[in-house]
């Protein structure tokens, strides 16, 4: 009876039901959209660092990382391979042997990140070759090098030329070995750009005198949700150390996190204004049905069940607008999923510093959907304690006369 | 009267006796010194370096001019075949074949490292004497694999360019062979030991010519050096010694 009583009710006046299950459709859109883009420039910045190099995870010899040395590369055998390969979700899976040396040409000398890697499984993962700006890519027959750009313009280098590198290799041994500039990279950001020398691996191993061996395994997965399956799976080979992408790169799960603690000030401060505005259209409405309830009270009706009916009022103008909201949000959400912002001026310095594209990306996770029309929801209704107290206190006589 | 010239002769003999002793301890040390050098050397040897899981042999030629002048040739495995490491003074070269370059050490690169060995470059050109920059004291005798030595400590004098803390040295009472020597830091630790052995004929005198470099701190690691040749007074001239001549040198 509450219900249908309820029910009518809202309809009764439309114009009024609308505007209240608007401020909440609203409220919900706003939240909804911001998390939105909060999670997804999150999830693209993770991603597109892990696909920039680390990948989500890496399999390394036990000490490898704490100082980066030879000493502690690894020969995994084909079984350990297929075990990592067939591991549910990894999607690729790029052996790298990884060591410093002096590049040199000509009169200049700089510092490099010599990397050996797997051509095909390297594009697989990075895609290397789409950063190609000049020459040609790796490939399994030549010894030839692909040198990042920016060394490339400091070492004054020309595709052909004869590239000197120098360093130590495995257990310490003299690494030295000149080898042909087949292609520039453009890497995206300047760190890695200013120094970086690609080999394929078997060179690399050549020249660190390391044969066979490797430092880490790079391993994408499909979702970064994964990410703790994949590990404990992984974990059955125990003689390797597993390493997760913000054990590799805790900067960037630092500005993370300090960016998503100032979004969820901005989102507290969201709430608030919703908070006033729902509360403001229930106060009008409340107010504009004084004398009706007074009348409703006068003639007989329960304090307690005018509660009851304006109560599951609330719930269904909340839940309208709240529906609505998630309804209509999902296209807007989905539309900015496919299409992100892409933005310029200072906002682009800490995508910069992160090595990632100034992308504004957003995310699709439903669970956004849910806990934001879910917070939503909860402040509605908290609003709709007012029309209670209001009723609690009405005084027919004064009601009537208003 | 009597007593106290009696006490001040005693004294006197006691502090002569120490003296003398002291004198002693130096002069075995510069015996066996002298034993492993001489003005000028030629010698070729192999050195194996060797790690927990993983092992090395080089094969090697040096010429040296004491003190200043040093040069290493690698002669094998082929990877690393025609490496050339020049020391003159207190600087070190390589000469690279497999990229054409000669490479002066830098400083910051002299505590790391010769080829993968436990000797670093700073070993190579270190000019400290073991005579020279250390006070002798006999401390004892052992023996050590089969030969009677004196135990002998070196503790570097105030002054001295010296890494180390002491040094513990045996040398055999017989022919002056220094069989054993420990290194020790300043806190008293041990960093490292060079044993030597085989000992053999080779240039005219009897030597060593095993030699096992221990260090302490890394467990399952040594470097091993086998003396193949030794030519002591070899002729050889300080032009031999030059930029161009490691480029040259067979």
């Amino acid at each position: 009876m509450y219900l249908s009583l309820s029910w009518r009710n809202i309809w009764r006046n439309k114009k009024r039901t609308l505007i209240a299950a608007a401020s909440v459709f609203f409220a919900v859109i706003t939240a909804i959209i911001m998390r939105s883009a909060q999670h997804g420039s999150y999830a693209y910045m993770i991603d597109s660092s892990a696909k920039l190099y680390s990948g989500y995870l890496q399999i390394q010899g036990q000490g490898y990382w704490e100082n980066r040395s030879m000493d502690h590369s690894i020969n995994p055998s084909e079984k350990d391979y297929g075990f990592i390969k067939t591991t549910p979700h990894v999607t690729s899976v790029t052996p790298r042997l990884e060591g410093f040396a002096l590049v040199s040409y000509g009169p200049a000398t700089k510092v490099a990140q010599v990397i050996g890697t797997d051509p095909k499984l390297e594009m697989q993962m990075t895609g290397l070759e789409n950063k190609l700006v000049k020459g040609r890519f790796l490939d399994p027959e030549s010894d030839g090098v692909l040198v990042a750009e920016g060394l490339a313009t400091m070492l004054k280098l020309q595709i052909g030329d004869s590239l000197v590198l120098f360093g130590q290799g495995y257990h310490g041994q003299v690494a030295a070995a000149i080898y042909p500039v087949i292609g520039f990279v453009k890497m995206p950001f300047q760190e890695l750009n200013n120094g970086i020398v690609f080999l394929n691996l078997t060179t690399a191993q050549m020249f660190f005198q390391a044969v066979d061996r490797i430092t880490s395994i790079a391993v994408m997965i499909e979702n970064p949700t994964y990410l703790d399956d994949t590990i404990k799976h992984l974990k059955q080979l125990d003689n390797y150390a597993i390493m997760r992408w913000d054990e590799m790169m805790p900067d960037l799960k630092q500005n993370i996190q300090l960016d998503n603690a100032s979004g969820i000030i901005m989102l507290i401060i969201l709430y608030i204004v919703i908070t006033f505005g729902v509360f403001g259209t229930v106060m009008m409405m409340v107010s504009e049905r004084y004398k009706e309830f007074g009348i409703l009270v006068s003639v007989g009706m329960r304090k307690w069940r005018l509660m009851i009916v304006t109560t599951i009022e609330s719930i269904f103008v909340a839940f309208i607008g709240v529906i609505a909201g998630m309804i209509a949000s999902f296209p807007v959400v989905y539309y900015l999923h496919l299409h992100p912002i892409r933005f310029s001026g200072e906002g682009t310095q800490m995508f910069d510093s992160l090595g990632i594209e100034p992308i504004f990306n957003f995310s699709t996770d439903p669970g956004i959907f849910i806990t934001q029309a879910f917070v939503v929801l909860i402040i509605a209704l908290g609003a709709a304690i007012y029309p209670l107290l209001f009723i609690r206190k009405l005084k027919p006589v004064e009601a009537l006369h208003h | 009267m009597k007593y106290q010239n009696l006490i001040i002769s005693m004294l006197l003999i006691l502090f002569l006796f120490q003296i003398a002793f002291s004198q002693d301890a130096k002069s075995i040390v510069q015996k066996a010194n002298e034993l492993l050098r001489s003005k000028s050397s030629y010698s070729e040897l192999t050195m194996e370096v060797i790690k927990e899981d993983w092992s090395r042999e080089f094969e090697m030629k040096v010429w040296a001019l004491e003190p200043d002048y040093a040069l290493v040739l690698i002669i094998a495995p082929a990877s690393d075949k025609g490496t050339v490491t020049l020391k003159r003074k207190n600087q070190v070269w390589n000469w690279l074949p497999s990229i054409r370059k000669e490479i002066k050490i830098p400083p910051s690169m002299m505590l790391q490292s010769w080829m993968g060995s436990d000797f670093t470059n700073d070993d190579l050109v270190r000019q400290s004497s073991i005579v020279e920059d250390y006070n002798h004291t006999l401390i004892g005798e052992e023996k050590f694999s089969g030969y009677d030595c004196y135990k002998i400590q070196l503790d570097p004098k105030p002054d001295a360019g010296v890494v180390w803390g002491k040094i513990l040295s045996w040398i055999t009472k017989e022919g002056y062979m220094e069989l054993k020597a420990e290194y020790y830091d300043e806190d008293d630790y041990l960093v490292k030991s060079m044993i030597g052995g085989n000992i053999r004929q080779m240039g005219g005198r009897t030597i060593p010519t095993h030699w096992e470099m221990i260090p302490e701190d890394k467990p399952g690691q040594k470097t091993v050096m086998d003396y193949k040749t030794i030519e002591f007074n070899a002729k050889i001239k300080e032009t031999f010694f030059s930029k161009q001549n490691m480029k040259r040198v067979r």
